[in-house]
């Protein structure tokens, strides 16, 4: 019984979700922790004023 | 699960992860036999499985830290259940997938509208209105208190799956990996092996996913935070 092309199926998707999901995590982590800088930065640069 | 313990930890977990998956993938496409009535596509069950097991611990710890929070009224417990929700959500998602795939060439259709595969539809439906609730109400504690009442209520679907197909006549097959006769009597030794494997695999990768979605959580309450802090100063 040849199903290679189901299995081939399942990966991708298994695969693809797995991987966009961690892309997805890493692109917030990363635009949060520049948010959290740049806010920081301008508290600091207010409270010198 | 600390924040900066979990920054520690991450590399740790993510060579454990990765070397678990290759090892998993190595047994899957080159370790087990392939299986004499089902054929290759039989294969698609060590992804199947450890994606509803990994699904249903997801929704436990919903269900666990949804109870920790209503109890303690802690922030922390809110960050952990969401998480878990969220990570449960992509692998029933897998699940709901990967199980039609299989089921296309073995029983000849896509879907039937069965105990097993209707309640397991029914638990990805209210998880994902758990996170539609969340991202559609206002921040604060009520928001919280009404996801944490979905999040354990969502729960009680989960005993329904299990039992469903000991329960009532389905076309999906009782378990093989835990049954009356003992843990994996159902199946060759190499194939629990490999399922076994791949279990640990994706139970690390949820660990790591974890992490990191309770640190962006953490991000954006310190970013709230320092946004009160100014706009109170001023």
């Amino acid at each position: 019984m040849d199903n290679l092309g189901f299995l081939f199926a399942a990966n991708v998707f298994v695969w693809g979700a797995i991987f966009f999901y961690v892309f997805r995590l890493g692109r917030s982590a990363n635009t949060l922790k520049k948010d959290l800088e740049a806010l920081k930065e301008s508290l600091h640069k207010s409270a010198n004023k | 699960m600390n924040g900066e313990n979990n920054d520690d930890n991450k590399p740790v977990l993510l060579w454990l992860t990765a070397a678990a998956f290759a090892a998993a993938l190595y047994a899957i496409f080159f370790y087990v036999p392939t299986e004499r009535t089902e054929g290759v596509v039989q294969r698609i069950m060590y992804f199947h499985i450890p994606s509803a097991w990994i699904a249903f611990f997801a929704f436990f710890i919903v269900f666990l830290c949804s109870i920790l929070f209503l109890w303690k009224k802690e922030r922390e417990w809110d960050i952990y259940a969401m998480a878990s929700a969220e990570i449960g959500v992509l692998f029933c998602s897998l699940v709901l997938v990967t199980g039609p795939i299989w089921a296309k060439p073995i029983w000849g259709t896509w879907w039937v509208w069965d105990a097993r595969l209707t309640s397991t539809l029914i638990l990805w439906l209210i998880y994902v209105a758990y996170l539609m609730l969340r991202i559609h109400t206002d921040p604060g504690s009520m928001r919280a208190r009404y996801a944490a009442v979905v999040g354990i209520v969502g729960f009680l679907d989960i005993p329904i799956i299990h039992f469903s197909v000991l329960w009532w006549r389905t076309f999906h097959p009782q378990p093989k990996m835990i049954s009356a006769q003992g843990l994996g009597a159902g199946m060759a030794p190499s194939m629990v092996g490999a399922l076994l494997i791949s279990l640990t695999a994706f139970t690390l990768l949820y660990f790591l996913l974890m992490g990191q979605r309770i640190n962006i959580e953490k991000l954006k309450d310190e970013i709230d935070r320092l946004k009160k802090e100014n706009l109170y100063s001023h």
